[in-house]
């Protein structure tokens, strides 16, 4: 029993690990110091305290502009994402019509094509549209890369909600409609919440688009993301632990809507 | 339910303040001084106090190129002012993005830009499209350690490109590992170094002697070169990482990629030229230009801002904050900071070596400047890396170089003899 248990602890132990000691080598390198960084063998614990690397990299002109851009732009595609590509999954997991595996293999299609193709003529019709160089132009692309998976796993959702729940609905006296926001919709509230973090992560990692699309109003990542590469060692690690702290804070608040993706918290 | 209210509200805010910016500004885009720092010591330092209210925007060069063309298309400016290198700059004329600034050329007449940069500021027309910015080149750094292990008789300020073998090869011999390094990463320089530095010192030219007989013996000098490099050289992008890290000892890089290393710790490394062949000590120098784009929302306002970039003093400022040197007549103050002292030491020390063999940029490329630099990459990773014969891989790709050369019509530059139509690729 004991020795049991204590497999059952370092595999816990491993896996904690696993996860916390490069986040916190990345700690160690923003703030060990310029030259901290390049010292070897590398040591567990800083050499010298400093925090100059993740202050500059917090006190650029812009950042918190841009942090809002990012912030606005992630919830504009989440929501339109979800407005769009649940009905969307709905119809495919409720509705047999003609034409609908051609329909699914379609949807993806917006994926095929590399942005990089599309950047040319995305913005020359989208400064004609006025759209250029605002956080909703930026959400509508974004939306764009996140339906084919919103509808998608929305539609896989729905399927695995018993027909019967909502027939059963339907003969107590209510209609369509109020069958599926009674029924439907709280059972499957968890995951179209997964599907909308899933967006959002999506339109916040997005590069080439953001960048190409503005000029001032700018995504944090295209901001930030793409010069901090070019940057100097300690900088990048400063830019990591700014940037993975507030991630793995939302994870973490969000982690019940996560397993529920997968079906764990829903049956 | 909370969250999806939170999200609309969130929606809505984003409608409201996605409102146009004020016609004031000028906005100032650029792909150099691209870096944090950097980009951050020009808001702080080398804009403050500028006219025309500049917003300072960086961008990966890829990126210029499709929004410049984009806004061209559509008309509609939100850009006013580019600063980019000369090649980056170039496929932006013919695709009608930049506007003629011969009148500020003629109003900056005397702030003492050399005539022969002001020349390739026209981008081989007869109107200006670019007003010179700054200016830099590759330099070779080397860790004090290391110098022990020169060659007898070795002066590091004039060193021949046989000796840095030699120099390599004894820091391998006696200290067990190869420390010469390239930057031949993915985003790393190491194309120029063919096109600017190696050729041209082993061939006298870039292009016409690409598959000489000369250019077959230094593809072979080069691959037995590579014994004594360190094999991470293929993924090096910035010098100045395994320069601090003391994984290397020596390399060669442009003098932005290396300067860290410098300024971080200027009492142990030592900057110098990079070395000459049996044809001179060929490098290349490189200038960024500031452009006016087309219909520009606020041409004054980047005039102005040209106007200020170029003044003297800001041009010591840039010096010393970033280390791109002047275009301007400026001495350089002797309060330097000891890394960029180095730097700009040796940057003087490329110039003024008796052997100097200059190498323009390539010039009328277009925007084929990237293939051009895909054929120089193409032979070095197929020679020295994949063991392929030289002969027989600088007949093929001289057959891709030709190609580029009669496609874009384009004459021979320095220090290639001048070519009437298409430079020959013999």
């Amino acid at each position: 029993m004991t020795a049991r248990r204590l497999v059952y602890y370092a595999g816990i132990a491993m896996i904690c690990a696993w996860i916390l000691v490069p986040i916190w080598l990345i700690a160690v390198g923003a703030i060990g110091g310029r030259q901290g960084v390049f010292l070897w063998p590398k040591s567990l614990w800083p050499r010298e305290f400093s925090f100059a690397a993740v202050e500059l990299f917090l006190r650029i002109e812009g950042v918190g502009k841009a942090l809002w851009n990012s912030v606005l732009a992630a919830a504009l595609t989440m929501v339109l994402s979800v407005a769009l590509g649940a009905p969307a999954g709905y119809a495919l997991a409720r509705f047999a019509f003609r034409g609908q595996n051609a329909y699914r293999l379609l949807i993806l299609l917006t994926r095929a094509f590399p942005i990089a193709i599309l950047a040319l003529p995305l913005t020359v019709s989208f400064i004609r549209w006025g759209l250029y160089d605002t956080v909703f132009g930026v959400a509508l692309v974004h939306t764009a890369l996140a339906l084919p998976f919103a509808a998608l796993v929305s539609s896989s959702l729905f399927a695995g909600i018993p027909r019967e729940l909502e027939e059963a609905a339907w003969v107590f006296g209510c209609t369509r409609l109020q069958a599926f926001a009674k029924i439907v919709l709280p059972l499957a509230l968890p995951g179209i919440a997964a599907t909308a973090i899933f967006a959002f992560v999506i339109s916040w990692n997005e590069v080439f688009a953001a960048s190409v699309l503005t000029v001032r109003e700018r995504t944090l990542t295209a901001y930030l993301l793409t010069v901090l590469s070019e940057s100097p060692l300690h900088f990048r690690f400063a830019g990591g632990l700014v940037l993975i702290l507030p991630s793995v804070v939302f994870i973490f608040a969000v982690r019940r809507y996560l397993f529920a993706m997968w079906g764990i918290a829903n049956r | 339910m909370k969250l999806l209210k939170a999200v609309s509200a969130a929606a809505l805010l984003a409608f409201a303040t996605a409102a146009p910016a004020s016609a004031q500004e000028t906005v100032f885009m650029s792909t150099q001084l691209r870096p944090i720092e950097e980009a951050q010591k020009v808001r702080e330092i080398i804009l403050r106090g500028a006219p025309g209210n500049p917003t300072y925007v960086t961008e990966q060069p890829p990126q210029l190129t499709v929004r410049m063309r984009a806004e061209a298309a559509a008309s509609r400016r939100t850009v006013s002012l580019v600063g980019a290198l000369h090649g980056e700059l170039q496929p932006l004329l013919p695709a009608g993005a930049l506007d003629d600034i011969s009148d500020v050329a003629a109003r900056l007449a005397d702030r003492g830009i050399p005539a022969n940069l002001m020349e390739l500021g026209k981008l081989g027309g007869t109107t200006q499209a670019y007003i010179p910015w700054m200016q830099a080149t590759y330099i070779m750094v080397a860790n004090r350690r290391a110098l022990p292990y020169l060659p007898a008789g070795a002066d590091v300020n004039a060193l021949t490109y046989e000796q840095l073998k030699e120099w390599a090869k004894n820091v391998r011999e006696r200290t067990g590992q190869r420390r010469l390094g390239f930057p031949a990463g993915p985003q790393g320089l190491m194309a120029r170094f063919f096109q600017g530095y190696l050729y041209p010192s082993f061939t006298g030219s870039a292009v016409s002697a690409y598959r000489s007989a000369e250019a077959e013996a230094m593809w072979v000098w080069f691959k037995d070169l590579w014994q004594y490099v360190q094999p991470n050289s293929a993924s090096y992008n910035f010098m100045q990482e395994p320069l601090m890290a003391d994984e290397v000892w020596i390399a060669f890089d442009h003098v932005a990629r290396v300067l860290d290393a410098l300024r971080q710790r200027p009492n142990d490394f030592v900057a110098f030229p990079a070395p000459a062949g049996p044809k001179g000590r060929g490098y290349m120098p490189v200038v960024a230009g500031l452009s006016v784009a087309k219909d520009a929302p606020n041409r004054a306002g980047a005039v102005a801002l040209i106007e200020h970039l170029t003044l003297p003093r800001t041009q010591l400022l840039t010096a010393a904050e970033v280390g791109f040197f002047p275009v301007v007549r400026a001495d350089l103050p002797a309060d330097l900071a000891p890394g960029v002292r180095l730097a700009a030491g040796a940057i003087a020390a490329t110039q003024n070596a008796r052997d100097a063999l200059v190498s323009l940029l390539p010039v009328g490329l277009g925007e084929r400047g990237g293939e051009f630099n895909k054929v120089y990459n193409d032979t070095f990773q197929r020679i020295v890396l994949r063991n392929e014969p030289a002969r027989a891989v600088l007949d093929r790709e001289a057959e891709n170089l030709r190609a580029i050369m009669n496609a874009t019509q384009a004459p021979c530059w320095a220090p290639d003899a001048p070519s009437r139509g298409a430079c020959p690729v013999n």
